[in-house]
């Protein structure tokens, strides 16, 4: 009988004590958390390393070219590149109205091509016998430096830092620096972007003034890879020559240049420090690419930039 | 609480019966519980002493034994039946899947930057391609997904394929819009694309498909392991039932006990017919194994290099040379494929796998389109580095017999055919392997019973006699 009456309570205990023992419910299960999504960076974007700031020797003025000569004797470097059939050009292939690729066509084209095939045309008779190799900003002195390519036409800067280890024709064409901004942006220079990223290609002469006016530099190989960040959201701006970024403001029209130029960059061909008879002959195409030529090519590529102005003109060094 | 659970507990020793201890019966219920061992001891050493009493205790022993040793038997049967089913339906097809999404997804990847080189509208099989491949990889994915024992290492590289696929797709997509309006931003596009595949998606694959392919050959392992808690049990067993006869006859001069014989007789069967399943699937799931998944698992690990020489060539023509890091990973990855020497690597050790098998000749099939895929990759660098960009395009990407990309396709055909035919001989040792076990776990707890009864039946026949 007692039995009977005590076990069910007994049982009723045990199970309340079960219910209410542990007390905490604890939280739902979450199988997977992901609290922020990774923005993809284009391949070695970053920040760039310290460079340790040697000032480049004062060179005098660093458009002063040698002056032309367009003989092409026995042995020079022009006879070795007739006798090989084709020029090996160091171009960009990404950088729009520059030098770039035409994913339609497959061909390069652009303003540096178009110096590049006027050289090779003056030097083989056919502006196709080129060979383009794609560098990055930073592979241009290098590859200059290896004998891997006979010139260099990418959007170069001369600089007394560089004329130590390369040669430069005669200037082709003045560029100055500028900032590009997403259409909405206030930022009227690059002191507004202050504290924020910015971005610039690797071995730039542009990107040392972005940590100087107080942003924060975001390096890439490549200009296009910049259009790509500021699309992205991961900079705030692009920094670089105006004529760079006019091909970046032509692709996508929701950014716009902004502010006035805060440097002068003149553009000259690369040659190998040793090919002093390339230089010569490469300043006497570009003396006749001045007469008519240029203004066509401007007239195709950089119309945007306004009307246009006169070729530089060509400075020797005697 | 203690006082009013004291009175049923004894009750429920009233109830057990007359036999209780008798200095337990005015003692409360809690020391009667901690007397009882020690009563029982007693009491079975009285037995004991006496012949009934002995015979009844070998007869109770020998029956629990049964019993015990037929539950482990139907358990470690069932288990091993359950492990061998499980490489076939569950183990392989993951390592399967992860080398699928590898493979898609590096297919994908190579369609669109040979869509981009081309130039102009992209190929409508090149598009088709990049699709296919793109949903391939999704739904080995959602396989992948489905892995319930996944180490926190594979469920980390299933998240990161699981979140970063969609990003890639989005970053192709928008290359393909800059590329048809003849913008040079899809270029940059694609190659953030890459980049991301290349960095992140294919080695989380590659991970994948290591530690899936891992677990599945640990899984074999486990398949293969001599049962050597069964084997115990069933020896202990058979050994006390002949020595418990041999006691008998000593003591009755009867030579035979029919219950007894007929328990011995099935612990017998039992023993043999468990060691002789488990060494024959053994023996087949470990074909299945080197003639099976090895070559499987090599063939697969030679694909993964192949493909990623492959894109790695594309994406050499795509960057015209901008950095060499393109064709150092072609380098390292042909030297994984066919060794320094052009006759080493993965095929190698795949022709060494394959010698007398069925599917030898896929194998020596792949390593010949490798040695073609290889000599046209040369002619094609070569033109390039000629200054014909061009011809070496058309070369890379065109569809002509006499193309690289030919070539690669008939590579990459015949390592599917080497892997397919090494997963089918997997799956035929596995199968066959599983089969030998059919009915073994019933089989066991038959024979236990039988063996329990017998024993029982024969030492009631004996202890009959003492009444």
């Amino acid at each position: 009988m007692r039995l009977r009456t005590i076990l069910p309570a007994v049982l009723a205990v045990l199970t309340l004590a079960g219910i209410t023992a542990c007390g905490d419910v604890g939280q739902p299960v979450d199988l997977a958390r992901v609290n922020e999504a990774q923005r993809p960076l284009p391949q070695n974007a970053g920040e760039p390393e310290p460079v340790d700031d040697e000032p480049a020797p004062d060179c005098g003025d660093p458009t002063a070219s040698l002056r032309p000569n367009s003989d092409i004797s026995a042995g020079s470097t022009m006879a070795k590149i007739r006798e090989r059939g084709y020029l090996i050009a160091g171009i960009d292939q990404n950088t729009y109205l520059f030098g770039f690729r035409n994913p339609n066509t497959g061909q390069m084209e652009g303003f540096d091509i178009d110096v590049t095939r006027a050289i090779a045309n003056a030097l083989l008779g056919d502006p196709n016998k080129v060979q383009f190799r794609a560098l990055t900003s930073a592979q241009r002195v290098p590859a200059l430096q290896d004998g891997d390519v006979d010139i260099v036409a990418r959007t170069m800067t001369m600089t007394c830092g560089r004329w130590q280890d390369i040669n430069f024709s005669s200037e082709y064409y003045t560029a100055g620096q500028r900032l590009l901004v997403n259409a909405n942006s206030r930022a009227e220079s690059l002191e507004d972007l202050r504290g924020r990223n910015v971005c610039s290609a690797k071995g730039s002469t542009s990107i040392d003034r972005i940590a100087e006016a107080g942003g924060k530099p975001l390096q890439v190989d490549n200009w296009s890879d910049c259009l790509v960040v500021l699309q992205q959201g991961q900079v705030a701006g692009v920094t670089t020559d105006d004529s760079i970024l006019a091909g970046m403001a032509a692709q996508d029209p929701n950014t716009k240049i902004v502010g006035p130029r805060f440097s002068t960059e003149p553009y000259g061909i690369g040659i190998p420090k040793e090919n002093e008879d390339m230089v010569r002959y490469v300043n006497s195409v570009l003396d006749d690419f001045r007469g008519g030529e240029w203004a066509r090519s401007y007239g195709r590529w950089l119309s945007e930039l306004g009307a246009p102005p006169r070729p530089p003109a060509p400075k020797y060094q005697d | 609480m203690g006082q009013p659970q004291q009175d049923p507990l004894r009750g429920d020793q009233a109830a057990a019966g007359p036999e209780g201890p008798g200095d337990g019966a005015s003692a409360s219920g809690v020391a009667w519980l901690l007397a009882l061992p020690k009563a029982i001891a007693r009491r079975l050493r009285d037995s004991a002493a006496t012949s009934p009493g002995r015979l009844t205790m070998i007869g109770v022993g020998l029956v629990v034994l049964a019993m015990i040793a037929g539950i482990v038997g139907t358990i470690v049967a069932q288990d091993k039946r359950d492990v061998v089913t499980n490489l076939t339906d569950y183990r392989e097809p993951l390592s399967s899947a992860a080398q699928q999404i590898y493979g898609s997804l590096s297919e994908a990847d190579a369609s669109a930057a040979t869509a981009f080189l081309n130039g102009g509208i992209e190929p409508d099989s090149l598009r088709s391609s990049y699709e296919l491949n793109i949903a391939r990889a999704g739904a080995a994915l959602s396989k992948a997904t489905s892995d319930q024992g996944a180490t926190s290492e594979a469920d980390l590289m299933v998240k990161t394929l699981a979140t970063q696929l969609p990003v890639y797709t989005g970053l192709v997509e928008t290359a393909r819009t800059y590329n048809r309006q003849g913008f040079p931003a899809g270029a940059a596009y694609l190659r953030e694309a890459s980049a991301l595949m290349s960095e992140e998606i294919l080695p989380a694959a590659r991970k994948l498909y290591q530690i899936d392919s891992a677990e599945l050959s640990e899984q074999q392992d486990e398949a293969n392991a001599f049962p050597w808690v069964m084997a115990i049990f069933g020896i202990g067993l058979l050994v006390a039932l002949i020595a418990t006869q041999r006691y008998l006859t000593r003591r009755t001069n009867r030579v035979i006990n029919k219950g007894l014989l007929v328990a011995t007789i099935a612990v017998g069967i039992a023993v043999l017919w468990g060691t002789g399943a488990m060494l024959t699937q053994a023996i087949l799931v470990n074909d299945g194994r080197e003639h099976g998944s090895n070559q499987a698992d090599v063939l697969s690990r030679a694909r993964i290099a192949a493909l990623e020489g492959r894109a790695n060539e594309t994406m050499t023509l795509v960057s015209r040379g901008e950095g060499d890091a393109f064709q150092k990973n072609f380098d390292a990855a042909r030297k994984r494929l066919v060794g320094a020497d052009g006759n080493g690597g993965l095929l190698a050790e795949a022709r060494g796998l394959a010698e007398g098998a069925e599917h030898a000749d896929d194998v020596r099939a792949a390593t010949e389109n490798a040695k073609l895929w290889l000599q046209r990759h040369q002619q094609m660098r070569k033109l390039d580095q000629e200054g014909d960009y061009e011809q070496a395009q058309q070369l890379a990407v065109g569809a002509e017999e006499q193309s690289v990309a030919t070539a690669f396709r008939k590579l990459d055909e015949s390592l599917q055919r080497g892997i397919s035919a090494g997963r089918q001989e997997f799956r035929a040792g596995t199968v066959y392997g599983g089969r030998a076990l059919l009915l073994l776990a019933p089989g066991m707890t038959l024979l236990a019973l039988v063996a329990a009864g017998g024993v029982a039946v024969g030492i009631q026949e004996r202890l009959r006699e003492y009444r």
